[in-house]
């Protein structure tokens, strides 16, 4: 979907009150924090992952990530990777907030996770079996499910016992931004009072081909993980006592409609932002890049020097998907436990070789971990 | 923020909206033997057809939809130069049929052409978008919902709610084996109901902010709800789910209701469920609304029923002439505390009308429109 977004009247900011995230540096916020914080090197032997040849010899993977020691073994056995990692950061996101889930409130808590292409790996293996297996394709119908594209927002939902809107937005790297940008749609045509709002990716020998070859990912050093953030109407969470750990309070996507001149797309994307929130560029204290040289070039013409510049690629590898929930989760851990950090404004930027480019504006709260951890 | 209906065109088996209110009102059917595709093989007999007097034209819910488009945005007086206009189309199966005849004639096709965008663009230069929404039999319903959001969000100045479907050899051939026999007619409500038959056609409706001093048509809210209880039956909740919303965001209750253009498909499930769901809500509201259908009339138009519907209920709203059931003739029990239009028209003064439409899958949406009287 590519419509474009003007400036509007009634902006309603997501308020985020829990986040899950899992990466390389381990499963959880408070691991997150830690690694990218220590600027610990997240790499891990690719052979670990997969016994099939791969370009590079290290991948920023989930090394020994297995769904039954995080889900239980009851009903996890034919989760693909992709599913299991969905459903574990709902978990995390849910436990890490204030918001309690019940009877009352089930139906008006929703799921909305970006994807690419789904599970790669399970449609791949699908698609494999209908080649390899005897007559007549005799292929597993449990797995079937991995395959369809809605299959962890699904699962997600179903695991956590939450019955509003679910939904799976298609948009590759452009794919969180898109779901954030809906949640705000969604909340603010009350269609739902809560949302778990994320992407994540697997680590996947084809993916690790398909970039290498395709040779326009800022690394050629696979990744995987991914983020979900629980978000609500911000002002709705203050009138009731509770303070977001940060706010979202922009978001603006759209696409160029062709491949050409992504940078300029993307600094008119990043001015609107701006002035849509009443931002001045040097007010910006970090911004979080999907690694794209084009994302530099629009930054040193709409931002200007002065803010840091973290490329998410730098920290978790490429992993397209995820890389949007991973920035969000950047800014999070910046603001994880840091008071000196309250306020400080953050933007995300993100951009697609197809021609997509779009920007958040993040406000941050310092918080720490809840006790109730 | 109050929402109006500006423009509007439809196209089904009776002609375009005058014409089919006129038909209806005269207890008459679009019905005719199914063509375009061999009946003993999809074990149906009848359609109700749009345009089908001469071989069959490629991408035809395509040419409707385009036709509806530009009648609707010419009567809305549309300016895409000046105004942000963007197009919805809900659809059930898009143009599935022109892949079927790739298939089974290798007549070419063209991807792109298998969703409306090409088609819209076409009638309406200069549009800013257009988005196709595949949500079964509430496809236009939805597309409507998702209509007032982008007005109410300030996201556009006007947006085309649509509707296309065209006959697909997949869907006939589903419908054929749900049932042992096969439907003669639709009858909806009917105790003698032998299931659904398929229509032809397109729909657009233009909705914009309302101006200060009120609209003709106001749409008042439309509400949805996407329980997947289960792949075809129908679950009251989740009718029930829609039917709450929708009047939460009109600010409306049942007993302002007057005239409910129900889903009505004639088929075993949807009509026992959807009287029993009506019954109920409107239990305490005397004497309660007139209750009609047009599908015994037009087939089930599938991704267009819904606003086929609400094009329907604002011709009757306008003239106070509710159309007769069409194809129903023995109400099933479950009807009973409806006030069911049967044989002749009924007159009405009422002004609001709530109009149901619900898909496999759970996806179900419900409009609330209201008509301001002149006469």
């Amino acid at each position: 979907m590519t419509v474009t977004t003007e400036p509007r009247t009634a902006t309603l900011a997501l308020g985020v009150s829990g986040w899950g995230v899992l990466s390389p540096y381990g499963l959880g916020a408070d691991e997150f924090t830690a690694g990218l914080r220590a600027g610990r090197d997240g790499t891990v032997e690719a052979a670990k992952l997969t016994d099939d040849p791969v370009p590079d010899p290290r991948a920023y993977a989930l090394a020994g990530f297995r769904a039954r020691d995080h889900l239980g073994r009851k009903g996890t056995s034919f989760l693909d990777r992709r599913t299991a990692f969905a459903m574990l950061a709902c978990g995390q996101a849910l436990a890490d907030s204030d918001l309690v889930v019940g009877d009352d409130n089930r139906d008006r808590i929703g799921v909305v996770l970006g994807t690419g292409v789904g599970s790669l790996q399970s449609t791949s293996d699908y698609s494999r079996d209908t080649l390899v297996q005897e007559k007549p394709y005799l292929v597993n119908p449990i797995l079937f499910p991995n395959t369809v594209l809605n299959c962890a927002a699904g699962q997600a939902a179903i695991r956590h016992g939450l019955r509003g809107v679910n939904a799976t937005l298609a948009g590759g790297p452009m794919a969180t931004l898109a779901a954030l940008r809906y949640a705000m749609t969604v909340l603010g045509r009350g269609r739902a009072d809560a949302l778990l709002v994320g992407a994540m990716e697997e680590y996947t020998p084809h993916m690790a081909w398909a970039d290498h070859r395709a040779g326009d990912a800022p690394t050629t050093v696979g990744g995987e993980g991914g983020a979900v953030f629980l978000v609500e109407d911000a002002a709705a969470m203050r009138a009731a006592g509770r303070d977001p750990v940060v706010e979202i309070i922009a978001v603006d996507l759209g696409h160029t409609g062709g491949r050409t001149d992504l940078a300029t797309a993307l600094a008119d994307r990043v001015r609107r932002v701006l002035d849509q929130t009443g931002v001045a560029p040097e007010e910006l204290a970090t911004v979080v890049t999907t690694g794209a040289a084009a994302e530099h070039d629009a930054l040193d013409a709409a931002v200007g020097p002065d803010a840091s510049r973290v490329a998410i690629t730098d920290l978790v590898g490429n992993c397209p998907t995820a890389a949007g929930a991973l920035q969000v989760a950047a800014v999070l851990a910046h603001h994880r436990g840091e008071p000196e950090h309250d306020d400080c404004l953050s933007l995300i930027v993100a951009s697609t070789a197809d021609g997509s480019v779009g920007a958040a504006l993040l406000k941050g709260n310092a918080r720490a971990a809840r006790d109730h951890r | 923020m109050p929402l109006a209906i500006t423009g509007s065109a439809m196209r089904t088996s009776l002609g375009d909206t005058a014409e089919t209110y006129q038909a209806l009102l005269a207890g008459e059917s679009g019905r005719q033997p199914l063509r375009y595709v061999a009946p003993e093989g999809v074990n149906v007999r009848h359609g109700y057809h749009v345009d089908a007097a001469g071989p069959e034209r490629p991408y035809r819910a395509s040419a409707w939809l385009a036709e509806c488009v530009a009648a609707a945005a010419r009567e809305a007086g549309l300016d895409c130069a000046r105004q942000r206009v963007v197009a919805v189309v809900g659809t059930g199966l898009r143009e599935l049929r022109a892949v079927e005849r790739w298939r089974a004639d290798g007549q070419p096709v063209d991807p792109d052409a298998l969703h409306f965008g090409a088609a819209v663009r076409g009638a309406l230069p200069g549009i800013e978008d257009v988005v196709t929404v595949s949500n079964a039999c509430a496809a236009s319903s939805h597309a409507l919902a998702l209509a007032a959001d982008l007005i109410e969000l300030d996201e556009a100045d006007a947006v085309l709610a649509c509707g296309a479907d065209a006959m697909a050899e997949s869907m006939l051939a589903m419908i054929g084996r749900v049932g042992d026999e096969s439907s003669d007619a639709v009858r909806p409500f009917d105790a003698d109901r032998k299931g659904v038959l398929l229509g032809d056609g397109a729909v657009a409706v233009v909705v914009q902010r309302a101006p200060d001093s009120g609209a003709a048509v106001e749409l008042r809210g439309v509400g949805m709800s996407c329980d997947a209880y289960h792949e075809t039956a129908p679950d009251p909740d989740g009718l029930r789910a829609a039917m709450t919303d929708a009047y939460q965001r009109a600010g409306l209750h049942p007993a302002d209701v007057g005239l409910v253009l129900a889903h009505g498909t004639g088929t075993a499930l949807n009509d026992p469920t959807e009287a029993g769901v009506l019954a109920g809500l409107f239990a305490d509201a005397h004497p309660g609304p007139l209750v009609t259908g047009i599908k015994g009339a037009i087939g089930h138009t599938s991704g267009s029923a819904g606003l086929m519907s609400l094009l329907v209920a604002v011709e009757t709203l306008r003239h106070g002439q509710v159309p007769p059931v069409v194809g129903l003739r023995t109400p099933i029990p479950e009807a009973a505390p409806l006030n069911l239009v049967v044989g002749e028209p009924a007159g009405t003064d009422a002004r609001v009308a709530q109009i149901n439409a619900f898909g496999f899958g759970g996806v179900n949406a419900v409009c609330l429109v209201e008509v301001r009287r002149e006469r």
